[in-house]
């Protein structure tokens, strides 16, 4: 698993079905000459780079990344697919995608190195655009682990495999292209936009020049993969807006802010674990794909379950943003930053930043629903299991019931935190309960 | 004579000043060439941070010098010939100071015998280099008791605790330069304090304490954010390399383990690429505020004081937006994307009698979310207290990647002129030649035996009723600091008082002084003026 905390690399024998690769030292591959990564190593080591990409390349606020996440699932699952004849492709089941190239029939391929190939090439392709670490980072990982992947291959083979990977994420990143988000200009927020009259309406939050025009207005018009358009899993109404002390909406404003003033540490723990801010951190798409690698290495999952499970993740956190932005400039509710500001408590400080766009519904609630729909379908229902994406940030394991739990904490948070009011997070649940319908019905077995 | 005119500026120089009125444009000459100055911070990844410039009086004529950090080429020592009132103009010289891998560099008296010494940083280790006399240094790093360690050396700041006769300093270290992905290995900082033999002081440094845990800085600044006597340690962290990190501010006592402030304690999360750190009392309240650097958003800290008394708490809001100095986007060129902040320094470089706001700005690296022409910023201050660029005005314009830079008086003209080091490209040097400046003062605190440029003072300048006041440190900037003349601009007053609230907490008698000249200060002595030569 991309396991974050931590320790040094290891490659182990191919024959290995649960890779232990930890952070930082894909170079000790070398010195440990103990054989040739499993599909399951590579897998691990690429998305390890992604995950830590991610969080450092200033472009990929949470919808963004959550679009790579699902260009690479899709990579990963069609490397692995394309040699074996129980896994269907997606061609056909997600929006816009018509082809993949084939491979050579009858000829000897080496897994692991298909999908390094694949990866590695989607890497510079999705994080062009990642600083000067970044840049080293991927340079060092192309020089030092690939070697270590191809190493005692056939040369023949060694080349087919690298060829059929490259070619694969080519198309795969000309299906990309057509969704018209490769550049996000000014790290997403508009030099000009023009806010909604009136008090219902998101108000910029901070004094942060960049943030006076909130976050990627148009991403609900994005492409998306699963699900068939962005207001497909639509939202009813915000609450109608009120300053009434009688009303709903004061009321819920109301509940935020007495919930913020008297949050127990348990409560503060809890918005903070799942804070996921961009850039201090892997989002909150990234974050569920942290749980999937957990929880495969946990069972030892075949490469096969990994990339499916991958696959459906990425595509599901991508059509809950799509869907959810959708929905957010639809309406461009006030946040309860402005809203209780304004009408209850002139004092008013969430615990988290408040982000920088509209309210309704929270995003993190609607990813987290998808992702739960997701992880049920493929793990059951009544999996408990203890979640440790933070460690290196500092923050403890949470231990859960089963996946809705954890998807009802994730979007309890953001009402812990004070940046969301009440109806927010539970519609937000039920649209990514929708949206993760969509991914769960792809098809991925012959 | 540069002098002059700027008579409506300043909101106590003038009753016709309106409130949002903007200043005259100051105006620069670019003479890095002319001037002999010729030097450039070079290097790939492990110098994508860095690139400072000391500066600094080592020949004891009063005229600043200048070490220029190389990277991977060898730094560059410049003295400065330049005939006082004439074009800034120096000469490379061998000094001692030709080292490699220098990220950058401060000037401090570290042995109070009257010659600066320089502490350096580079990649690897940090050499504390010893003046000798007539600008040579010497490493005394073993003389010293300093025990240097290997890391990638990004932060300087140097105090002198309560009754210590030897500096303390601290130290900022950034990742792990071994790593192919280096996120999340801040490696340590580090606090030498002087060391003691059964109880008694030594002319030397202690073994280091681990200021733990390390965010990865690059800038901190001892500095008395509360004027409680003891400068507690500010520090710039860059978020795009620590894991669970923010700001910090750690709190040093006499004797005691430092100890870093907390939430609890009023201590605000901001979590920033902190690159560099400015600091003024802009407000006029007696505390300072402090610009920090960053990319995108610049940030202009203030201590929260809610009933207007002394700060309670280390407790900071930004209010770099209203006042203008967020300048979070290229104001030249034609880039929309975001900018890079660098170093940072406040001078007054019309003489108005109002501080402004230098920032040198430049992509790390060829970061494409981020803005390839991103000139640097000269924030001039308005009557009102909010800034307004005129940096395009100024004629300083440049699309190179600026890093470290030393705002000073390199011709001991009482005009600031501004030295740039980019990476990958030669020093610019601006030349100060604004028509009709204001009046001056050039001031210098200093102390007989330890600490005898009076680090932890302050200075105050008052005409009339309004005080203008500087906190004397070294650190903060980007990789550079200067130990120079402090200047003062004046606007139309041709008088002035000062006095020096010293370290230890002596407060001077206000003593006047004329304006145009410079002046040094000593402790229950009447300013002595002092000519060029």
């Amino acid at each position: 698993m991309p396991n974050r905390s931590g320790g040094s690399f290891r490659v182990f024998p191919a024959i290995l079905a649960i890779p232990l690769l930890f952070y930082g030292c894909f170079t000790c591959a070398l010195a440990d000459g103990v054989g040739r990564p499993s599909p399951e190593a590579v897998l691990d080591a690429r998305y390890e780079l992604v995950l830590d990409l991610v969080r450092h390349t200033a472009t990929y606020s949470p919808p963004v990344a959550s679009r790579a996440f699902a260009y690479f699932g899709v990579i990963g699952y069609e490397a692995t697919a394309s040699g074996r004849t129980d896994m269907a492709s997606l061609v056909g089941q997600l929006r816009d995608l018509k082809r993949l190239p084939k491979r050579e029939a009858g000829a000897a391929y080496d897994e692991a190195a298909v999908l390094d190939a694949a990866l590695s090439s989607a890497t510079r392709r999705f994080f062009d655009n990642t600083g000067p670490t970044g840049q080293r980072a991927m340079k060092a990982m192309d020089a030092k682990f690939t070697p270590t992947v191809v190493a005692e291959l056939p040369a023949e083979v060694a080349e087919r495999s690298q060829a059929y990977g490259k070619a694969l994420t080519a198309a795969v990143s000309d299906w990309a292209d057509g969704d018209g988000r490769n550049e996000i200009p000014n790290m997403g927020f508009p030099l000009e936009y023009k806010l909604k009259d009136g008090a219902e309406h998101w108000r910029p939050t901070s004094t942060i020049a960049q943030q006076q025009a909130p976050l990627l207005p148009d991403w609900g018009n994005t492409r998306t993969f699963a699900m068939p358009e962005g207001a497909t899993c639509d939202l009813p109404a915000p609450q109608l807006f009120s300053t009434e002390k009688t009303s709903t909406f004061y009321k819920e404003a109301q509940e935020v802010d007495d919930t913020v003033a008297h949050l127990t540490s348990e409560q503060k723990e809890i918005a903070r674990f799942w804070s996921d801010d961009p850039m201090l951190s892997t989002t909150p798409a990234g974050h569920w794909i942290q749980i999937a690698f957990q929880l495969s290495d946990k069972l030892g999952l075949s490469i096969d379950k990994r990339v499916d499970l991958l696959a459906r993740l990425g595509v599901t956190t991508a059509d809950a943003f799509i869907a959810c932005w959708q929905t957010k400039y639809e309406y461009e509710t006030v946040r309860p930053l402005t809203y209780v500001r304004a009408n209850i408590d002139p004092k008013f400080t969430p615990l988290l930043i408040t982000p920088p766009f509209p309210e309704y519904p929270s995003g993190h609630s609607t990813q987290s629903g998808a992702a739960a729909a997701v992880l049920t379908r493929f793990f059951g229902n009544k999996f408990a299991y203890e979640d440790s994406s933070h460690i290196r940030d500092g923050l403890p394991p949470r231990k859960f019931s089963n996946f809705w739990a954890a998807a009802e904490e994730a979007a309890t948070s953001r009402f812990y935190g004070g940046i969301h009011f009440r109806t927010a997070i539970e519609r937000g649940l039920d649209q990514g309960r929708c949206v993760g319908g969509y991914a769960n019905a792809l098809k991925t077995r012959n | 004579m540069r002098r002059l005119a700027i008579l409506t500026l300043a909101l106590v120089f003038s009753a016709h000043a309106s409130a949002a009125e903007d200043p005259p444009p100051p105006h620069f000459a670019e003479i890095a060439a002319a001037s002999g100055i010729r030097a450039s911070y070079d290097g790939d990844w492990q110098y994508m941070v860095g690139g400072g410039v000391a500066a600094f009086d080592c020949a004891h004529d009063g005229r600043p010098s200048v070490l220029i950090a190389g990277g991977e080429s060898k730094a560059r020592f410049f003295r400065n010939v330049s005939k006082s009132g004439g074009a800034p103009q120096f000469q490379l010289q061998t000094s001692g100071l030709e080292l490699e891998a220098m990220v950058g560099a401060y000037p401090i008296d570290i042995d109070g015998d009257g010659e600066v010494d320089l502490v350096v940083l580079r990649v690897g280790e940090i050499d504390l280099m010893r003046g000798v006399g007539n600008c040579r240094f010497e490493n005394a790093n073993a003389a010293w008791g300093f025990e240097s360690q290997d890391a990638w050396w990004t932060a300087f700041s140097a105090t002198w605790e309560k009754s210590e006769k030897w500096p303390t300093l601290a130290f900022g270290s950034y990742v792990d330069r071994t790593k192919d992905q280096p996120w999340g290995t801040c490696t340590q900082n580090l606090l030498y304090r002087p060391a003691r033999e059964n109880g008694e002081p030594q002319r030397r440094f202690a073994a280091p304490l681990s200021l733990s845990p390390s965010f990865c800085p690059l800038s901190m600044l001892f500095t008395d954010w509360n004027r409680s006597g003891a400068p507690s340690l500010r520090i710039a962290n860059d978020r795009e390399y620590y894991e669970g990190g923010q700001e910090q501010m750690w709190r040093l006592s006499p004797g005691e383990t430092p100890h870093l402030y907390t939430e609890a304690e009023g201590w605000k999360y901001l979590r920033i690429w902190g690159m560099g750190i400015a600091s003024y009392d802009l407000g006029g309240s007696g505390y300072p505020d402090y610009f920090v650097t960053s990319m995108a958003d610049q940030k202009l800290l203030r201590v929260d004081r809610p009933g207007g008394g002394a700060p309670a708490n280390p407790s900071f809001s930004d209010i770099g937006y209203g006042k203008g100095v967020a300048v979070a986007k290229p104001y030249a060129g034609g880039d929309p994307r975001p900018g890079t902040g660098w170093h940072a320094q406040f001078e007054d470089v019309t003489n108005s009698g109002l501080v402004d706001l230098f920032v040198a700005k430049g992509n790390v690296a060829s970061m494409k979310d981020f803005a390839a022409k991103d000139p640097n910023n000269l924030l001039m201050q308005r009557a009102d207290g909010t800034f307004v660029e005129m940096g395009d005005k100024a004629g300083i314009v440049s699309f190179e990647q600026a890093r470290g830079a030393a705002l000073a008086d390199f011709n001991l003209s009482g005009a600031v002129d501004i030295l740039v080091v980019n990476r990958n490209a030669p020093a610019q040097l601006w030349s100060n030649d604004t028509p009709n400046l204001g009046h001056w003062i050039e001031l210098q605190a200093l102390q007989d035996g330890y600490n005898r440029n009076a680090i932890g003072g302050w200075i105050e300048l008052r005409v009339g009723d309004r005080v203008q006041r500087r906190e004397l440190t070294i650190g903060g900037g980007h990789a550079g600091g200067q130990l120079t003349w402090v200047h003062f601009g004046l606007g139309s007053a041709s008088q002035a008082d000062v006095r020096v609230i010293w370290p230890d907490g002596t407060v001077d008698d206000w003593r006047p002084v004329e304006c145009d000249a410079f002046y040094r200060l000593r402790k229950g002595e009447a300013p002595a003026r002092w000519v060029a030569n």
